[in-house]
């Protein structure tokens, strides 16, 4: 059974491009809007990967990321965040959010900043999941 | 300003774009490269800003929507469960730039929630960006100027003095006796007293003061008189037959107020 990556974007347009590129490296595209949605899709689907942008209504990569990260079953599903917001942003936002209390995380497992080229996209996804 | 202090730690950014800006039009269609433009030119500076509270451990979100503006503005406080909408726009020239973009009375009508209209210039020219360091609350203590209170004291932590003032009609003081004009002082004056003491119990810096005239012409001079950065009225939640014909507090300080304007509405209508 192919391997499962939740793409989770507010952009219809990455949406479908992420999909294609799912698709063509062989694997299963599943998809979110929002943050929100995309910690429901991974409960209920338990995707092998999840491609992440950061801003995004509702909930954002950095709120969705973190409680990815720190819940025991999920945590250990590898993440790639694709946005255009800044790697060192992203990772400032989680240091500032755990000195106010909260769970260390550990860093993403790529970090691709946008626009990215589909083989680029293709090549992290082929690294990580084989 | 530590935005924390005051509770505030998730902003949503929402940029409206115009239905008339990328409308079909005879003999080029709809403007898909107009919006690609408009979205993209929106997302630059959304970026700028969302990485900015990023890295302070705050939560962001944005939205680029098409269509009319006021009614993009509520349904997106709704949907996100706003607690505060912060309105304003920059303007093409210097005098319109100190005054409100016309959505702002619209959004202030509908509006749930507490509505900050921004203007971000002083009159001075200057940068307004310590709109909470003096507030001048203008208050007839109605239900809506209680809600005021009570959101104001939410927020005491970004507050730096908070100026309260109540606007006595002359009419008021129309035939009356020296006796009574004193007695209508006394009284408003124990009330005034009352507000700024339930402040400086919450720790916040106050201070009151009595004005009498027109209630638009008073508050502007109390602005000016105290340095103000920012006026705080309470509002009634829907529009009154009233209001429309003789104007209202808060539609005017929208309007013509050269300072941010915070407006809070009643739970209930008055």
């Amino acid at each position: 059974m192919a391997k499962k990556v939740l793409c989770v974007d507010d952009d219809p347009a990455v949406v479908v491009a992420m999909e294609t590129v799912v698709e063509e490296s062989g694997y299963t595209p599943l998809t979110a809007p929002n943050g929100e949605e995309g910690l429901r899709k991974v409960r209920a689907e338990k995707p092998d990967l999840v491609i992440l942008d950061v801003l995004m209504p509702k909930q954002s990569g950095i709120k969705m990321y973190r409680e990815l990260k720190t819940d025991q079953e999920l945590k250990q599903i590898p993440v790639v965040i694709h946005s255009g917001i800044a790697r060192r942003t992203f990772l400032r936002s989680q240091e500032a959010l755990t000195e106010f209390g909260d769970e260390p995380v550990a860093e993403p497992e790529e970090y691709l900043e946008k626009p990215v080229e589909p083989e680029e996209i293709a090549e992290t996804l082929k690294r990580i999941l084989g | 300003m530590d935005l924390r202090k005051a509770g505030f730690n998730h902003f949503v950014f929402l940029h409206v774009i115009k239905r008339e800006e990328v409308a079909l039009r005879r003999g080029v269609g709809y403007l898909k490269e107009e919006e690609v433009k408009l979205r993209e030119m929106a997302n630059v500076r959304f970026i700028d800003w969302a990485e900015s509270l990023y890295e302070q451990g705050m939560e962001v979100g944005a939205y680029v929507s098409i269509g009319d503006p006021v009614n993009k503005i509520v349904d997106t406080a709704k949907e996100e469960d706003v607690h505060l909408i912060v309105t304003g726009r920059h303007r093409k020239t210097k005098l319109l730039e100190l005054l409100a973009c016309p959505e702002a009375i619209g959004v202030v009508r509908r509006a749930p929630v507490p509505v900050l209209v921004y203007k971000y210039m002083l009159p001075s020219g200057k940068i307004n960006d310590k709109p909470f360091e003096r507030p001048l609350f203008a208050t007839d203590f109605s239900s809506a100027s209680d809600r005021a209170i009570s959101y104001l004291l939410q927020i005491k932590n970004v507050i730096g003095k908070l100026e309260i003032i109540h606007v006595v009609s002359e009419t008021q003081l129309k035939d009356t006796s020296t006796l009574s004009v004193q007695r209508v002082r006394k009284e408003y004056r124990k009330k005034l007293e009352r507000i700024r003491n339930m402040f400086m119990d919450a720790g916040l810096q106050a201070d009151s003061h009595l004005y009498v005239g027109n209630l638009e012409e008073q508050v502007q001079k109390a602005t000016e008189e105290r340095g103000a950065s920012m006026v705080v009225v309470g509002k009634t939640s829907k529009k009154t037959v009233k209001e429309d014909l003789l104007g209202s507090l808060p539609k005017k300080l929208v309007e013509e107020s050269l300072l941010p304007v915070l407006l809070i509405p009643s739970e209930v209508d008055d």
